[in-house]
């Protein structure tokens, strides 16, 4: 267990390593410079933790958990902006109209806020310790947030018919695997209380590994178009159902 | 307690549906032809009709008020029934568009941009407009529905007219329509 706990905690950082380098060089720090800096900070912040309970401070838990609380409420704020970019990426980019989707994903984000607050308010906490009982209301609104943004991106782009490209999308799906699975583990943590800690550390750093291993898949895959069979539209065809839809949307 | 619970079960769910969703986004790949011929034929002149307000209001001056609600439910349904259609119509022309934009052809990756954000801006129209018909069938010309009611049915109508004005032409690809 002790091994895979290890594991479970230096592996993805490892990984994250590959996925920067091979980010560097297909250029995805131009492309999605937030998630870049996201990546980069997640693998400082696992530095820092490891230095902290190997180094600096092996014997207090306090000082360990400080740092946890911070890196996480940094890694959310970096996060919310990585789900941001991925939307412009995705999805703004795209349309012309994205007078209506911006406010959409904003009040999305209001509301998942509220029910985030309203919900860590209701939990039971988990510590007698202030810092643990602070991580968890973090770790959960965390998840949630980011979990509720991402099915938002996946249910627009679905409504809207528009498919993805790699590695945005990979991107998009590792993450949005990793936060489901962390607002489950986090629900649970708080459900079955402090005997359940080692158990949902672990769950979520399955997910987290899951994530990571996803992001590493798509930027190292070559990015292909999709591929269609038939002849498709003709010029002719395409100018008039442009012409079409133009009458149909002028207003 | 129970909020944990269905919390977790909330985490599970949303996992399975985002892999699902993103399953469907990145299944790029199909047959174009079957994706054309998978649109399908509009009546304009008769959705024209059905979102007429001289002809909605000819109706409720002809009818007794129990037949006027009966037709007006239908009527409305059946607009809805137009706008879906030309929603899903929109979402294979993003579709068709979208492979249209690899063309080697610069004029023709131009004319597929335009297409496509036309189509998308569609989509968008039909998602606006439906929960507005299904609103207008609940509270019709209440206080409930003040857009419907005063100033904004005239923008509905509107916007379910342009919605309306997909032309089918029989020729090309659309000659089976």
């Amino acid at each position: 267990m002790l091994f895979l706990r290890y594991y479970l905690w230096i592996a993805p950082h490892v990984l994250l390593v590959l996925f920067l380098v091979r980010s560097l060089r297909r250029g995805l720090h131009r492309r999605l410079p937030i998630f870049f800096s996201f990546v980069v900070f997640e693998f400082l912040q696992f530095l820092g933790l490891f230095a902290v309970s190997r180094v600096i401070a092996p014997s207090s838990t306090e000082v360990y958990r400080v740092v946890l609380v911070s890196g996480v409420a940094i890694s959310t704020c970096l996060a919310l902006g990585v789900i941001y970019e991925l939307a412009d990426d995705l999805l703004f980019s795209r349309l012309s109209l994205t007078g209506i989707l911006r406010p959409l994903l904003r009040w999305s984000a209001v509301v998942l806020l509220l029910l985030a607050a309203v919900a860590c308010a209701t939990l039971p906490g988990v510590g007698v310790q202030r810092v643990a009982n602070i991580f968890q209301s973090v770790d959960f609104a965390s998840s949630l947030l980011k979990t509720g943004l991402m099915l938002c991106l996946f249910l627009f782009s679905g409504a809207l018919r528009i498919s993805w490209r790699s590695p945005s999308a990979g991107v998009a799906l590792g993450f949005g695997i990793a936060a489901s699975l962390e607002l489950a583990t986090a629900a649970l943590r708080a459900y079955f209380g402090k005997s359940s800690f080692i158990a949902v550390d672990v769950a979520q750093m399955v997910a987290y590994h899951i994530g990571v291993v996803v992001w590493l898949v798509y930027v190292w895959l070559p990015e292909r178009a999709p591929k269609f069979a038939g002849s498709g539209l003709p010029k002719s065809e395409i100018e008039f159902w442009n012409h079409e839809l133009q009458r149909m949307v002028r207003r | 307690m129970n909020l944990a619970l269905v919390l977790a079960v909330v985490g599970v769910l949303a996992l399975f549906l985002i892999i699902y969703l993103a399953r469907r986004h990145h299944g790029g790949e199909g047959d174009l032809d079957a994706l054309a011929a998978q649109l399908r034929p509009i009546d304009v002149d008769a959705f024209r009709n059905l979102i007429d307000e001289r002809e909605e209001a000819f109706l409720r001056e002809q009818l007794p008020g129990k037949e006027f609600r009966r037709i007006h439910r239908e009527r409305t349904l059946a607009a809805v029934e137009y706008v879906k259609c030309a929603a899903q119509n929109a979402g294979i022309l993003i579709r068709l568009a979208e492979a249209a934009r690899r063309a080697p052809d610069p004029a023709v990756c131009a004319a597929a941009e335009k297409l496509l954000d036309n189509a998308l801006r569609l989509r968008l129209q039909a998602f606006q407009v439906v929960p507005q018909l299904y609103l207008g069938l609940l509270v019709p010309r209440t206080a409930l529905a003040p857009r419907f009611v005063a100033d904004g049915y005239d923008t509905l109508t509107r916007q379910v007219v342009m919605l309306g004005c997909l032309q089918f032409p029989t020729r090309g690809m659309s000659a089976a329509l």
